[in-house]
């Protein structure tokens, strides 16, 4: 204990209600960050108990304390590193011996564990009767009965926890530790494990973190033989480490000879074998064990013909109520950040300042909060999906078609919202468990042609295959999903090389979801997408609008007369707003030309040489980074057909088709191009909150190589079949 | 005989977990262990994941996993439902009868 405080880690499986029972104990009072390196979240929060401050860390949920998956190392090394004053482990009493596994190897480590019995309720209602006292008898560590849901038992736990810290204060609990009962793994094993002890204690003895190898000098021998190379790197710095490696040995090579199977194996059968013993006198189950509800439902939800299909009909329904219903606060959003705009351009004079505040930092703020929306309207149905169990139902069915990709079933669901909108769909990855899966599943996400794509779809399409415009983008589509499957076989095969997950997953029975654990779920995802990736997208939108104005450019007065003269000459009856307007488009193309942008556009223009594309779309590719429905109206400002351009345009068709430098083998290309290239700022900066820099950084120029690739192909093969 | 073998509601007793280091302990650490009884709840289509039913909660795992589970049948196989029926392959007890037949009687 740390002045007033306690630190209390709260651990559990998965499924176990232990973020439920976060929420429950802290309320409001919580923060949601990451844990350090790794995009496993970190929920604090705290809460006041007869004057102490009870500060609790949401441990991720696991199933064991190996070092099989990023949770399960994080976990642990919180516990061993950050040592907490105590341990809140949260057991699904419907599940309880599969649940004490994990509670047990906490007991292992060293620091006080409290026994969260969660879902009373349901356990009573299948005529599970378990007796507490008993159980902490046998177990030797005090349990608790809780609901979380229903917030009961609540105040007994934080009763337990004060009364547990004060009986551990300082040092006393931790030098009678021994009095603790613990797993036994059967006197034989137990033998072999003192010696391993003995040596750890003495050798850690000697080094900084002497307490912390003390107090977990248990649990480390018990990794020993388990083979655990996390555990063996924790020990490597020991004196005498060769010999508590060669002790280790020993006893591993003795329990393989004697049991006829692996040390690992060994040890969880002795572990379950506890379980059982200690369970069967505390534990009475009246047989009315009732999975009826999820029995049927499960008969219908993931029957082998209707599994697929009523997937489909979910994510559809998701899809079209995310997109539809988000399409109204999007537009008011639109329309308020466009009437702000108005205002100050009503009120401010003309200056460089004002254009930076217009279509700088409003644009950009505008931009940022415009997925706010969808976000919400999006995490709050997946949260819904995911508490009712529906997650994992869905991967039954998906699983065996993905997986041939190296993708999980799972990863269905990004990459089919990755067609609305790519930001919410790159957050959607953590639901996935296995940090290779996500990593895989959004590096492709971007593939999956987003709505704002569309635009320059349906304009390209539609100037260049009048007759077939749909199927042409239909066609876009198809490839999207084509490449990305092809493309994650790929990296599977390279950069994400490594034992494929395996996929093993809990079901669990259906729950109803709780509104208080979906709204926070929806907040923190929206949150985090403001505080992460919200001030990337708003500076990425600022320098956006530096390369297009920048160097200041405006015609000369001889220039404006020249172009004005010309303009009447053609059009005789033109009246002075249609000049207005003419004057206005070329001196916005002006602008644009001799930018930044411009220049980029100019200068990489051979880079799109074998492409066949002009210098105006290099620059539309350069502005597109900002979002891509800005594609099309650079376009409509290069090719001089006015500034409010957009897909509908006759004009822009028209001036698309006459430039002879363009052919419909160009346009397919340059869709092809828009489709595969990196997407916007806003879905970068999504990649690298979730991903970090590196994989943003492997991402953008994987995307760029792909797209780069796939039309320089396209383009050259189809150039020598000249009829295209 | 294998768990990935076993047809749908299938009664099985772990006998080993024969997969190497880490998926092996993990299939352990989910209560895979010798002596464990379970049941096959549903396989899915085309040789997709099954759902297992051990310890008294239900997992999803992949055909591969589950083909590294030995395991012995609890009660008789040939009875459960069998999941191959519809994928135009045989059901347990048509594949029983003609490996008989192939082997003679020696199985």
């Amino acid at each position: 204990m740390r002045n007033n405080t306690i630190r209390i880690a709260l651990a559990g499986n998965p499924n176990s209600g232990k973020t439920t029972l976060f929420n429950a104990l802290t309320g409001a009072h919580h923060k949601v960050g990451n844990y350090p390196g790794v995009t496993v979240e970190k929920r604090e929060g705290s809460v006041i108990h007869n004057g102490k401050t009870f500060h609790f860390i949401d441990l991720p949920g696991i199933y064991s304390l190996t070092a099989y998956s990023m949770d399960e190392v994080v976990a642990r090394d919180f516990i061993l590193d950050e040592k907490p004053d105590l341990i809140v482990d949260v057991l699904d009493s419907t599940n309880l011996q599969r649940h004490l596994y994990l509670c047990l190897q906490m007991q292992e480590l060293g620091i006080p564990v409290i026994g969260a019995l969660n879902m009373t309720d349901e356990a009573d209602e299948n005529g599970i009767r378990i007796n507490e006292k008993q159980l902490s008898a046998s177990l030797g560590l005090p349990f608790v009965k809780i609901t979380a849901h229903k917030s009961r038992g609540i105040n007994d736990l934080l009763s337990q926890i004060e009364e547990t810290a004060s009986n551990s204060d300082g040092h006393s609990y931790r030098h009678n530790r021994n009095l603790l009962y613990k797993v036994s793994y059967g006197e034989e094993i137990e033998n072999r494990l003192v010696i391993i002890e003995k040596l750890i204690k003495e050798g850690g003895a000697s080094v900084d973190n002497s307490d912390s190898i003390a107090e977990a000098a248990r649990w480390l021998s018990v990794k020993l033989l388990e083979k655990d190379k996390n555990a063996e790197a924790r020990l490597s710095k020991l004196r005498n480490f060769e010999e508590i490696k060669a002790a280790a040995a020993t006893a591993i090579s003795w329990i393989q000879m004697h049991f006829g199977k692996d040390a690992e194996i060994v040890i969880s059968e002795q572990r379950y074998g506890y379980i059982r013993g200690a369970v069967k006198e505390s534990l009475s189950t009246i047989p009315k064990v009732d999975f009826s509800l999820t029995e049927k439902t499960d008969k219908v939800i993931m029957n082998r013909f209707l599994a697929l299909p009523i997937f489909v009909a979910v994510l559809y329904l998701i899809f079209q109520l995310t997109f539809t219903i988000g399409a109204y606060p999007q537009g008011w959003l639109e329309t308020f950040f466009g009437f702000l705009s108005g205002v100050i351009n009503t009120y401010m004079p003309e200056s460089l300042f004002r254009s930076l505040l217009v279509d700088g930092i409003i644009a950009g703020a505008g931009g940022v909060l415009s997925f706010v929306p969808l976000i919400v309207l999006l995490f709050f149905f997946l949260s819904i999906l995911e508490d009712i169990g529906y997650m994992s139902r869905a991967s039954f069915a998906t699983d065996r078609f993905l997986h041939t990709f190296g993708l999980h079933g799972q990863s269905i669901f990004p990459m089919m919202l990755g067609f609305g909108c790519s930001v919410p769909a790159i957050m959607a990855s953590r639901t996935l468990k296995s940090q290779r899966d996500r990593i895989l599943t959004v590096l492709i996400t971007p593939m999956m042609s987003c709505g704002a794509k569309l635009p320059i779809h349906i304009l390209f399409a539609a100037a260049f295959f009048p007759g077939n415009a749909a199927n042409m983008v239909m066609l876009i589509y198809a490839c999207g999903i084509v490449i990305s499957l092809i493309s994650a076989l790929i990296l599977k095969k390279t950069a994400l090389k490594g034992d494929p997950t395996p996929f093993v997953m809990e079901l669990p029975p259906y729950r109803a979801p709780t509104a208080q654990g979906v709204l926070w779920h929806v907040w923190e995802k929206t949150w985090h997408y403001i505080s992460r990736a919200g001030t990337i997208i708003l500076a990425s939108a600022v320098l956006i609008w530096i390369i297009t104005n920048f160097p200041v450019y405006s015609m000369q007065d001889s220039e404006t007369e020249a172009v004005t003269a010309a303009f009447q000459k053609e059009n005789p009856n033109a009246g002075d707003a249609e000049i207005a307007a003419h004057l206005e488009t070329l001196q916005a193309d002006a602008v644009l030309e001799h930018s930044v942008a411009g220049t980029i556009g100019h200068v990489i223009e051979p880079v799109f040489r074998p492409l066949g594309f002009n210098w105006k779309m290099a620059v539309a590719t350069v502005t597109g980074f900002a979002a891509k429905e800005i594609v099309v109206s650079t376009l409509g400002i290069l090719y001089r057909v006015g500034m409010e351009e957009d897909e509908e345009s006759e004009s822009l068709h028209e001036a698309l088709q006459n430039d002879p430098s363009m052919t419909p083998l160009t346009g397919f290309v340059f869709m092809l191009f828009m489709l595969l290239i990196p997407p916007c700022f806003a879905a970068l900066a999504t990649i690298k909150a979730e991903l970090g820099w590196k994989w943003l950084g492997f991402e953008f120029v994987f995307l760029l190589c792909t797209g780069w690739i796939s039309g320089c192909v396209v383009y050259q093969i189809g150039k020598l079949f000249a009829g295209l | 005989m294998v768990l990935s073998d076993a047809p749908n509601g299938a009664s099985f007793q772990v006998k080993k977990v024969n997969i190497e280091k880490e998926i092996g302990k993990r299939l352990a650490d989910m209560g895979f262990t010798e002596g464990a009884q379970g049941a096959v709840v549903r396989r899915s289509f085309f040789h997709g994941p099954l759902q297992v039913r051990i310890l008294g909660y239900d997992i999803l795992i992949r055909r591969f996993e589950a083909s590294g589970i030995e395991v012995e049948p609890v009660g008789d196989w040939s009875a459960a439902e069998d999941a191959h029926r519809f994928l135009g392959g045989q059901t347990a007890k048509q594949a029983k009868k003609m490996a008989h037949d192939a082997f003679g009687g020696k199985l």
